[in-house]
């Protein structure tokens, strides 16, 4: 896995229910766009409809929820086999999940769940990354998740755990800055030496999103606009990574869509500061 | 599979789906010593290892209850915020998610209201549940493209008699004991919904245009609905309603309800 053998997409937003109206009849000016893969993994009905106007139109990325590659029961044939055919039918950019466990014994906690940090996990998990990858016979990207407890086992920190299996297993990560902020608080660690440990040809895309805070912990909700300390890390990583695709997630009290488009543009004003470029926006202006 | 991995999230598993919360979960733990759950999650001055997991445990429960809310709005209308709370409470403790999709959460909900005491006060709440979760299932159900009047036309006459016709799969008939359609209804429309009447009927469901709608049938349209799903010609079915309209004019009756059905896109070609 190369991070040139990735597009470059720019500043997109997370494709929500409350937009498909917005979006199908009035085309906004947004670089791309994030699916949430089990919302169309349906049989048919108005949802595929939706998707197939909005890949006609943009490019499309697919982000689960419930691979649950942490888990230790066998990877979900039916569920893997579902992911690959709506693959097939959006062509995504990339495709990713969370480097966590969502359920075990065949329930589903429709959560996402950390793992103890250590060399038996990483094994287990970088060996799931390797099946799911040969499966789809597409690169997976994974997500580090926020988090409110941390094992007494782990023997390694968790950015050592993520670069290690993005390493072991040959996959992409996606770092999710807002993640990052609300675990360095509830874990007490240092958001930057996390972000400057990841290795960068790896990072394939950002997540961006609110939290909220809960005083003793801060809680990864998806229903606030990004706090700035939020932007200043987006900002470091953007100094360590250099162009990498961003996303804007919002999952709760969803604004309207021009709200999440200012959002994207701050993204993308950002990151021209630091970087001096103008991403070139060859996709939209192909569209147009 | 790593054998401790295991152990540890069957631990949490079960302390954080335990239904009166975390404590009380723990207190289960047979073989676990009181506060071994801090030997195992990392507590500090902020949280508990306990209150760590309890998180956990607050957000599988209102995820899941959230979804529940949306899924079954006229059901939760009638009850009300507590007495739904309690009944998903013991809802996931019968039926935990299964399915990798949180929207298939509320599949069993009916299913489980049919043996809930809540339903000695709340006689048709079944039927309530049973009709959302149809809903759902109608607007997510397979595409095919439905036979029109003008598809029908195409077909040539000599044809008609041993056509196979099928029901499209968006479409389902609920067997129901209480008209619970005044009460979906009253939620529509913003308005504060009364208990339905009692009421045997049969309700057909359908996706048109991406919209979900429903109405009552009768016994007749019903058996040809069924008959269609089963597999029968043109023919039988046309033999079938003509005997249900008996004496009075069969063609009216085989073209009014064809009419019926080309036009919401019951039918598919078999």
């Amino acid at each position: 896995m190369k991070r040139s053998d990735f597009p470059f997409l720019g500043f997109g937003v997370g494709l929500r229910r409350d937009h498909y109206v917005h979006i199908i009849e009035n085309h906004p000016r947004i670089d791309w766009f994030e699916i949430l893969s089990e919302n169309f993994m349906v049989a048919g009905g108005r949802p595929l409809e939706v998707l197939e106007a909005v890949c006609a139109r943009y490019p499309v990325v697919m982000h689960g929820v419930s691979m649950s590659i942490g888990s230790t029961d066998p990877m979900r044939r039916d569920y893997l086999r579902e992911l690959k055919a709506l693959a097939q039918r959006c062509e995504p950019a990339w495709i990713s999940d969370h480097l966590c466990w969502t359920g075990v014994g065949g329930r589903n906690l429709h959560d996402l769940l950390p793992l103890p940090y250590t060399n038996e996990v990483v094994a287990h998990v970088a060996a799931r990354i390797r099946e799911v990858q040969d499966f789809l016979e597409r690169p997976l990207l994974i997500e580090n998740v926020s988090s409110y407890m941390a094992f007494r086992d782990s023997t390694m920190t968790e950015w050592q755990f993520l670069a290690e299996i993005a390493e072991r297993a040959d996959c992409g990560i996606l770092l999710d800055i807002n993640n990052i902020f609300v675990s360095a608080f509830n874990h007490r660690f240092d958001a930057r030496t996390y972000i400057d440990a990841i290795p960068r040809e790896r990072v394939i895309q950002f997540h961006l999103a609110g939290h909220s805070d809960h005083g003793a912990y801060l809680l990864d909700t998806h229903d606030h606009p990004v706090r700035d300390e939020v932007w200043d890390l987006y900002a470091h990583a953007v100094r360590r990574f250099g162009p990498t695709s961003a996303l804007v997630e919002w999952d709760d009290n969803i604004p309207e869509f021009d709200v999440l488009m200012a959002t994207a543009g701050k993204a993308r004003a950002i990151h021209e500061k630091i970087t001096g470029e103008t991403p070139r926006d060859a996709i939209r202006s192909e569209l147009d | 599979m790593p054998s401790d991995l295991n152990w540890t999230e069957r631990l949490l598993y079960r302390l954080i789906t335990a239904p009166s919360g975390v404590a009380e979960g723990l207190a289960q733990e047979k073989s676990f010593a009181p506060n071994a759950l801090a030997h195992v999650i990392a507590g500090d001055d902020r949280l508990s290892a306990e209150e760590r997991v309890d998180i956990y445990a607050n957000m599988y429960f209102y995820r899941i209850l959230d979804v529940l809310k949306e899924d079954f709005p006229a059901t939760l209308a009638m009850l009300g915020d507590a007495r739904f709370h309690n009944l998903v409470t013991g809802y996931l403790i019968e039926y935990p998610p299964e399915h990798f999709s949180i929207a298939y959460a509320g599949r069993r909900l009916a299913d489980f209201i049919e043996s809930h005491p809540m339903r000695e006060e709340f006689p048709f709440l079944a039927d309530l549940a049973r009709m959302e979760r149809a809903l759902i299932d109608i607007f997510h159900a397979a595409d095919a493209t439905p036979l029109d009047a003008e598809a029908m036309r195409a077909i040539a006459p000599a044809e008609w008699p041993a056509l196979k016709l099928m029901r499209h799969p968006a479409t389902e008939i609920l067997a129901l004991q209480w008209n619970v359609a005044t009460v979906l209804g009253a939620i529509d429309r913003d308005e504060k919904p009364s208990p339905p009447a009692r009421k045997q009927l049969s309700m057909l469901l359908w996706r048109s245009r991406n919209r979900v709608s429903y109405r009552e049938i009768d016994g007749a349209e019903r058996d040809e609905l069924e008959a269609i799903a089963a597999g029968c010609t043109f023919a039988e079915i046309c033999e079938m309603i003509a005997s249900a309209a008996g004496e009075e004019n069969p063609a009216a009756a085989i073209n009014q309800r064809l009419e019926a059905w080309l036009r919401d896109g019951i039918l598919v070609r078999g």
